[in-house]
């Protein structure tokens, strides 16, 4: 930014407005740039596309409804589940407010899997958006922190026992692991400070997810949005205007996503919810099942499947570092599996193989259940490791020279 | 992509379809006024429920949120609930607390009855689990004999739904005509059962007619929205090459 104050002729003029106001600081024309008409994108996209800005939206609302909670929320073991009462029945649409953000952080998660299913589709983590992608995958970490960190604070059954499984991880570190337990507890079980802390942490941590997708956002600019056919453009007649093409194109998605969101919202908020959240926390009774919200279900599967704790806390956090790597385990130089005869098939089952390793993660871990669940862990891991030999040997359907 | 997307909806599904690892037996689904887009709770069953719930329920159990005044929400009028409260020597800000004290519930059942502001959602199978357990109970000691051959653990009662089938808490609706209803209705043991469900319902979910009739409009307006925002998209798009 090589601009010399005082050299620019400036608009002194306050009745035009906007001339005024963008010479004193930019930020129209910036947001115009950055989701105006100023930014280009291809014009092929389809509507797996939408999920992107959909997920901003829920962010936002997640906040916002987030705030309101929080002005009548108690964090404290014995008010919390009372406060979770109060608003539900004195607080002025208290009811509404809960239910929007119970049933959003699971429509988030939804939105997000498929934002990455769509990535993962058309190699959109290839060069040279890997670190685009990286972002995303932290920015799903962070959520995945702040959905458990949100489902401790109503203090019901499954928040407390939840909890203490989860901390209790991270006890497998080696020599220090039982302190780094306590030290996060503030004491020798889940209790009074753990949910302090967590509803501080619960409230901080989307305003990082915020400034994160700020640089999800700044990455996507610097080479656009990938597209269908993975190719890159070259004409300029490739591509439309961000507005008000793709911004209409996301207010009609909005909709769509909207009237299955109000659903849940208004007939089945406790639908993916558990029962026993409804009972007060007892630290003298489990529960005989601890099952975790249903968006960690595949990953919990991961952990349970294998027999040894540590290996199993290793294999669940690997479950989701290895997308940090997939840029560099698949190099095969097509982006869409549209055009790649192997890869196709294969991500369908991986997709498939996923949503049966959260059907194993609600089931109780015995018998059958462990096999299965075994299985498709190995799966899991299979798939990034065929990626490498893909590349080298897969053999490509002719690509489009553009779009 | 698009035919991936239908499948693994459809395998979703499915699997979620499969209930949950069993705990317990299999409850009954029952039909109920307050399900679907337009239900309700019956203000006549409210009462009956209500009457059951002060008259047997209290006599160990609380419901801690729930106060006469809640009622208004469910359309009684003030006048109403002021004499409900009257009867019960309470006033209307009063929640609905039993007067048993925990020491004696130990002595006498092992354990605190639990609060029942919540007691519909707060167990697989929710309300129809509520009336099945209800009306789950047994003496017939053929059924006691092929569970517990050793015989039922002290102080627990047998019941069908019960997870476990020892239940620490005795059969509340012992037979029927343990109350008198309002409106004459006969006080048979499912009919009890049925009512106090519902007015346990209520009190777990006493907004649920607010959002289920608020849902309707909500939903409505965001079909209008979404079509309007389709044919915008349209016309924005109708030059765009290949679409």
């Amino acid at each position: 930014m090589a601009h010399t104050p005082g050299s620019k002729q400036v608009e002194n003029d306050i009745r035009n407005t906007y001339q005024w106001l963008e010479d004193r600081l930019p930020i129209l024309s910036f947001i115009n740039n950055s989701v105006g008409s100023n930014f280009m994108a291809p014009r092929n996209l389809n509507y797996m596309w939408n999920f992107g800005s959909l997920a901003g939206i829920a962010l936002v609302l997640q906040i916002l409804t987030g705030i309101f909670l929080a002005m009548h929320y108690k964090p404290d073991v014995a008010m919390a589940f009372d406060s979770i009462q109060h608003i539900m029945r004195d607080v002025n649409w208290g009811w509404l407010i809960r239910n929007m953000h119970m049933v959003g952080a699971s429509f988030f998660f939804i939105v997000v899997y498929i934002h990455m299913a769509r990535g993962l589709y058309y190699g959109s983590y290839k060069s040279p958006r890997e670190v685009l992608w990286g972002i995303g995958v932290i920015i799903f970490l962070l959520m995945m922190a702040t959905g458990f960190l949100g489902y401790v604070l109503p203090w019901g059954q499954m928040s407390y026992w939840g909890a203490t499984v989860i901390t209790n991880l991270l006890s497998v570190i080696p020599f220090i692991g039982q302190d780094i337990v306590v030290w996060l507890w503030g004491g020798y079980s889940v209790g009074d400070p753990t949910l302090n802390r967590f509803f501080v942490l619960h409230f901080v941590l989307p305003f990082v997810i915020v400034g994160i997708v700020i640089l999800h956002i700044w990455a996507l600019h610097e080479h656009g949005s990938n597209n269908p056919k993975g190719v890159d453009l070259k004409t300029k007649g490739d591509y439309i205007p961000f507005h008000p093409y793709y911004t209409i194109k996301d207010v009609f998605g909005l909709g769509v996503y909207l009237i299955p969101f109000t659903f849940m919202v208004f007939y089945a908020p406790e639908y993916l919810g558990h029962t026993d959240n409804n009972i007060p926390a007892d630290p003298l009774v489990t529960p005989a099942h601890i099952v975790p919200e249903w968006y960690f279900l595949p990953f919990y599967a991961i952990l349970r499947a294998i027999p040894i704790k540590e290996l199993g806390v290793l294999a669940m956090f690997g479950a989701i570092a290895i997308l940090l790597v997939l840029p560099w385990l698949d190099k095969h130089p097509v982006r869409s599996a549209r055009f790649r005869p192997l890869y196709r098939p294969l991500y369908v089952l991986f997709l498939m193989n996923f949503v049966l390793l959260g059907w194993c993660g609600m089931m109780p871990p015995e018998g059958i259940y462990v096999l299965i669940a075994q299985a498709a862990t190995a799966f899991y891991f299979g798939f990034f490791a065929l990626l490498p030999i893909l590349s080298k040997f897969e053999k490509a359907k002719p690509v489009p020279t553009s779009i | 992509m698009k035919q991936s997307v239908l499948a693994l909806t459809l395998l979703a599904f499915t699997l979620v379809a499969t209930p949950f690892a069993a705990e317990g037996v299999k409850v009954e689904k029952q039909e109920w006024s307050f399900q679907g887009l337009r239900g309700s709770y019956d203000k006549d069953q409210l009462l009956r429920g209500y009457t059951v719930f002060t008259n047997v329920c209290m006599a160990c159990h609380s419901a801690k949120y729930v106060s006469h005044r809640d009622m208004m929400r469910a359309g009684f009028t003030e006048a109403e609930v002021q004499a409900l409260a009257k009867n019960l020597n309470m006033n209307i800000d009063q929640k609905l607390l039993t007067a048993q004290d925990n020491q004696t519930a130990v002595e006498t059942f092992g354990k605190i009855p639990p609060d029942l502001s919540l007691m519909t959602k707060a167990r697989a199978g929710l309300a129809d689990y509520t009336y099945a357990l209800l009306t789950g109970y047994s003496e017939d000691p053929e059924l006691i004999a092929h569970t517990f051959p050793k015989g039922l653990p002290a102080g627990a009662h047998y019941n069908k739904y019960f997870p476990g089938h020892a239940i620490a808490m005795p059969n509340p609706l012992t037979g029927p005509d343990m109350v008198t209803y309002h409106d004459q209705t006969p006080a048979s043991v499912e009919q009890m059962a049925k009512d106090v469900t519902l007015f346990m319902q209520w009190a777990a979910e006493p907004e649920r007619i607010e959002r289920q009739h608020m849902g309707l409009y909500v939903i409505l307006y965001l079909v209008i929205f979404t079509l309007l925002a389709y044919l915008t998209k349209r016309v924005i798009w109708k030059d765009v090459k290949g679409h």
